[in-house]
């Protein structure tokens, strides 16, 4: 049975949508493990969505409609997203024309600018202060991006996240070129930061003035709540899509339109996605959370990588 | 006459670890006769063409042969003073263990600035330049004060990171050869000469400009030079005079084989315009320094990169009455900045301090090192008849013959300024009257003669240099590439 | 759909790898915050390299290359590492090196100067035999920034680490432009790092003993 590329764009959709509480609550379970608890369920995210869906939702006096739109829009931009990038098949899907990795990133922080701006609304010093910090970091993480997305449009001559997945699959020589391999980990440490995990923050901590992310929905409650919850999962696993179906294993993915190629990719998918997110949930453990000045010195780092990926091609040797 | 090449090498190396174990007075006369020895063997290789020995490892030509000169002439006049220097020091306690090392130290400082004018090749001399730096640290160092473990420290760390920059201008020039005679040779001058011209010019230009700033670095040319007035001034004098006449010297002879290289490969436009950069930097800014220093032998330390700025521009003047000029400046900024040195330690000596506001009635006091010593100043100003005018007259001579005009001119200039203050300065302290409870007297007779000597060599350089040396001076220019 | 104009072999690209740890651990040097860790870093920079000559040594047939790695290997990841961190072992005190500029400021200087050593070295007409010729632009951009590690640290152990850093990397640009240099040439070169090393650590004993500190802030006395 064949799909049609528009069904299987919206399973990719589904798959995401689905998917990124599961893998949030491994990743918080393997966690707990690591550190000698019993951990959470690993389900217990779907629980936490049903009980605040249930809830209602309190909004602050001052609070515009803003205060409600942020989340929805933020949502909505996370389900965009896994319709440019390779999450079940090796080829290009006909929507995945429509924008490069660029254009994913710039939709990604479209949904960051929403929730900043909702959390500004508050008028709650501690959201306020999430959403600076959020801004401020994102903007210092951007150079290492766009010198990754540079390097990619070296290595492949296009931006389209297929295309770098088909050169990592195409020959070894691809994989141990030192350009990949800088890039690679300038973007590692680039979804390290943006999925908010030490050592740029800690991710579970409760004390407010180390928060970046968690910090900006402190003031939200009831479906607003779950909404964010639910997108920042899934702008988790989005991240995780690039990372390992663009840069480090884009193996396992459907060559064929069949349902049967389809549906097995998306179990190689999770497995994948749990494997990464095993690796962070040791970094989260052996590593303390910086300082928030010295949070400059990662993000430095980042860009090095990235500028020496991008001179070693310029050099010919990548 | 390649037993030569041998004893030169061995002699000093031997003298060294003597005088490491033996009691003072030997170490202090078996320094004297290696001194004197190595210089007599020097001499004796003025007239012979290329000596060679270890199967061309070690080769010496007519350039060589002019640093070497330089450099035994100076080992055995400063082997003179040190004998007075150490006998005149006041401190008795540490005296032998002090002495010991200040000998053993500065043989071994002689031997390895021979051992660069000797061996052949590039690799080996970056080899020798790279000894001298950490044997000349140590010297530095010996004294013992704050000042003196500062100032070691900066030349060895500042040195140490000229050198490799010049390994650097090595393996680049190395490469430059592998594209004429493949890999695995080795850099002999005549064999990168003899395939200079096919080597590839741009390569060969980043190889240039890497052997002047890492060498360049260790000639004290601005604004590399920082380390140079640090040093000269903390050192003991023996060494003082060695580092400054010797040491800038032999670097200068590094800058020169890179000179004779890069020249075939790129044609003599490119290297004499970065020579030209340095040494009109060098000599402006040791003109503006020179007139507003307190201690004396920082005064004479901001006198060499004067002289090294001289040369440089000597250098970039195409004509061969230039390069003759800077050969024989070479020859003559030895003895007088030695003179110069050892006049300064006599001084330091007599007044106790390097301070020039503390010194008044040098002449008086001091009645022969003091009239010395101003004269070995006037020479260092390039008044006649001493060896620094006629190399200074030759060097304007040949800018003007060959129409740099302009630059002679800054060049005329520059060391006037330059003159002035060291003048001025020297004229305060020596020639004013005593304090009143100041003593008559020399510190060492051994000081005097060593000044003596030097005074000599001026002047046998300045009113008629011998006429087997004047050949010398004709061949190792014509290496140069002038007489192409 | 593969539209990459030039792919490196898989030899040229470890070979640039290797290059570039060299360059990173270069630069994790500049911003180390323990004077320990930057010794350790040395040591791991000086594997990397003796590692790059192995590799070298192995596939073009050099054997004598074989000979210089092992020395390398014993003088620059042993010794050397060893006899500073003794040195800094009885020093006790200032493990702390000490920064002139922030770390950010610092590194993005690094790149900056490595970015022009790259090029400059790019454009030049050099085409290694044995190494893959980025290898020199990446030498470059090593010696470069070891001049910042020595200018922008003030303590006598980082500048001595940068000093042997930098001759680290004039090694990696003799691996690529000049493998085949002679055994004996090689032998003095490595020599004289020895005696360098000794006298670098005689001083800074010098320095220390005088002044009680490792940091060379005090070295102000003598300008002009």
């Amino acid at each position: 049975m064949k799909l049609a590329p528009a069904e299987i764009q919206a399973l990719q959709d589904l798959t995401i949508v689905v998917f990124a509480p599961l893998v949030s609550g491994g990743i918080a379970h393997i966690e707990g493990r690591l550190q000698g608890r019993r951990g959470p369920r690993i389900l217990q995210p779907y629980y936490d969505l049903v009980k605040f869906f249930a809830k209602e939702t309190l909004v602050p006096e001052d609070a515009s409609w803003v205060f409600l739109a942020g989340p929805v829009l933020a949502f909505s931009c996370y389900l965009i997203v896994p319709l440019l990038i390779p999450v079940l098949t090796n080829y290009p899907l006909p929507l995945g024309y429509i924008g490069d990795i660029l254009a994913g990133g710039f939709i990604l922080a479209l949904a960051g600018f929403a929730v900043a701006l909702a959390a500004v609304e508050t008028g709650s010093p501690y959201a306020q202060l999430g959403s600076s910090r959020a801004m401020t970091f994102g903007a210092l993480i951007e150079p290492s991006i766009l010198f990754v997305t540079f390097t990619v449009a070296l290595i492949t001559t296009t931006d389209l996240p297929y295309f770098e997945a088909a050169a990592v699959r195409s020959s070894m020589s691809q994989i141990v070129r030192p350009a990949h391999i800088l890039a690679v980990i300038a973007f590692f440490l680039v979804v390290l930061n943006d999925t908010g995990r030490i050592p740029v923050e800690s991710h579970t901590s409760t004390i407010e003035f180390g928060m970046i992310d968690e910090a900006r929905t402190l003031e939200h409650s009831g479906p607003a709540f779950a909404l964010l919850r639910w997108g920042s999962a899934m702008k988790q696993l989005i991240l995780y899509v690039i990372l390992i179906n663009v840069f480090i294993a884009p193996w396992g993915l459907a060559g064929s339109r069949s349902l049967g190629a389809v549906l097995i990719a998306i179990p190689i998918f999770i497995t994948k996605a749990f494997g990464v997110g095993f690796l962070f949930a040791i970094i989260d453990n052996s590593f303390s959370k910086l300082r928030l000045f010295k949070i400059t010195e990662y993000m430095a780092v980042a860009f090095l990588l990235a500028v020496l990926a991008l001179l070693v091609l310029f050099l010919g040797g990548g | 006459m390649s037993w030569v090449l041998i004893v030169i090498l061995i002699v000093p190396l031997l003298t060294s670890l003597v005088c490491w174990w033996a009691p003072a007075l030997i170490g202090q006369y078996l320094t004297l006769i290696s001194g004197v020895a190595t210089f007599a063997l020097a001499l004796a290789l003025i007239p012979t063409k290329t000596v060679s020995a270890f199967s061309g490892w070690l080769q010496v030509d007519a350039l060589s042969i002019v640093f070497l000169v330089t450099v035994a002439f100076l080992y055995g006049a400063t082997s003179v003073f040190a004998i007075g220097y150490v006998r005149s020091s006041g401190n008795k306690a540490s005296e032998g263990n002090y002495n010991r090392r200040l000998f053993a130290g500065i043989n071994l400082f002689a031997w390895s600035m021979a051992l660069a004018t000797i061996v052949n090749g590039l690799a080996l001399l970056w080899v020798a330049i790279e000894i001298t730096t950490v044997v000349s640290a140590l010297l530095v160092a010996i004294e013992g004060t704050d000042g003196a473990s500062e100032a070691a420290w900066k030349y060895v760390l500042i040195a140490s990171i000229g050198l490799g920059i010049a390994l650097f201008g090595t393996i680049i020039m190395y490469y430059a050869g592998s594209t004429v005679f493949g890999s695995g040779y080795e850099l002999f001058y005549s064999k990168l000469l003899s395939g200079a011209s096919h080597f590839p010019p741009q390569v060969m230009r980043l190889a240039f400009v890497l052997a002047v700033l890492g060498y360049g670095t260790k000639m004290g040319l601005a604004p590399l030079h920082t380390w140079l007035p640090d040093a000269h001034s903390e050192a003991p004098t023996p060494v003082s005079a060695l580092l400054s006449g010797a040491l800038l010297a032999v670097s200068f002879y590094a800058i020169l084989r890179f000179y004779q290289v890069t020249e075939r490969a790129v044609g003599p436009t490119f290297p004499r315009d970065i020579l030209l950069a340095f040494g009109l930097a060098s000599l402006g800014l040791a003109a503006l320094f020179l007139s507003s220093q307190e201690d004396l032998k920082r005064m004479f330390a901001y006198s060499s990169v004067e002289h090294m700025g001289i040369l440089a521009i000597g250098m970039s003047f195409s004509a061969k009455i230039a390069i003759i000029g800077v050969l024989l400046h070479v020859l003559a900024h030895a003895p007088a900045k030695a003179t110069a040195f050892f006049g300064a330690g006599s001084a330091v000596r007599k007044f106790g301090s390097k301070d020039m506001t503390k010194m008044r009635g040098g002449i008086s006091l001091l009645p022969w090192s003091g009239t010395m010593l101003v004269l070995a100043v006037l020479a260092l100003c390039a008044m006649p008849p001493f060896g620094i005018f006629r190399s200074e007259f030759l060097i304007v001579s040949g800018g003007l013959s060959n129409s740099r005009d302009f630059i002679a001119g800054v060049l005329i200039v520059a060391v006037s300024i330059a003159s002035l203050g060291l003048t001025w300065f020297t004229s305060q302290t020596m020639i004013t009257a005593p304090s009143a409870d100041s003593v008559r007297g020399e510190i060492s007779g051994w000081i005097v003669a060593s000044m003596l000597i030097g005074l000599a060599a001026l002047v046998v350089l300045g009113i008629h240099p011998p006429g087997q040396l004047s050949d010398l001076l004709g061949r190792a220019a014509n290496e140069l590439g002038v007489g192409r | 759909m593969l539209a990459s104009t030039h792919v490196p072999s898989v030899f040229t690209g470890s070979a640039d790898a290797v290059a570039l740890v060299v360059l990173l651990s270069e630069f994790a040097m500049l911003r180390a915050p323990l004077l320990r860790s930057q010794i350790r870093l040395y040591s791991f920079q000086s594997f990397a390299v003796t590692g790059l000559a192995v590799i070298v040594a192995a596939t073009r047939n050099l054997n004598e290359l074989f000979i210089i790695a092992g020395f390398s290997f014993v003088l620059k990841v042993v010794l050397v590492p060893g006899i500073i961190m003794r040195l800094l072992r009885d020093s006790r005190v200032d493990l702390v090196g000490s920064h002139r500029l922030g770390v950010a400021s610092m590194v993005l200087l690094a790149i900056v100067i490595s970015v022009f050593g790259i090029f400059v070295v790019g454009s030049l007409p050099i085409h290694s035999q044995s190494l893959p010729t980025p290898a020199l632009g990446l030498a470059m951009a090593i010696i470069l920034v070891s001049f910042l590690l020595v200018i922008l640290r003030s303590d006598v152990v980082s500048q001595a680490v940068g000093f042997f850093s930098l001759e680290n990397g004039v090694s990696v640009a003799s691996l690529v432009v000049a493998a085949g240099l002679p055994l004996i040439v090689e032998v003095a070169f490595l020599f004289d790092l020895l005696v360098a090393v000794v006298v670098f650590g005689v001083l800074m004993r010098v320095h220390h003993n005088r002044t009680k500190t490792l940091s060379t802030s005090v070295l102000d006395r003598l300008r002009g």
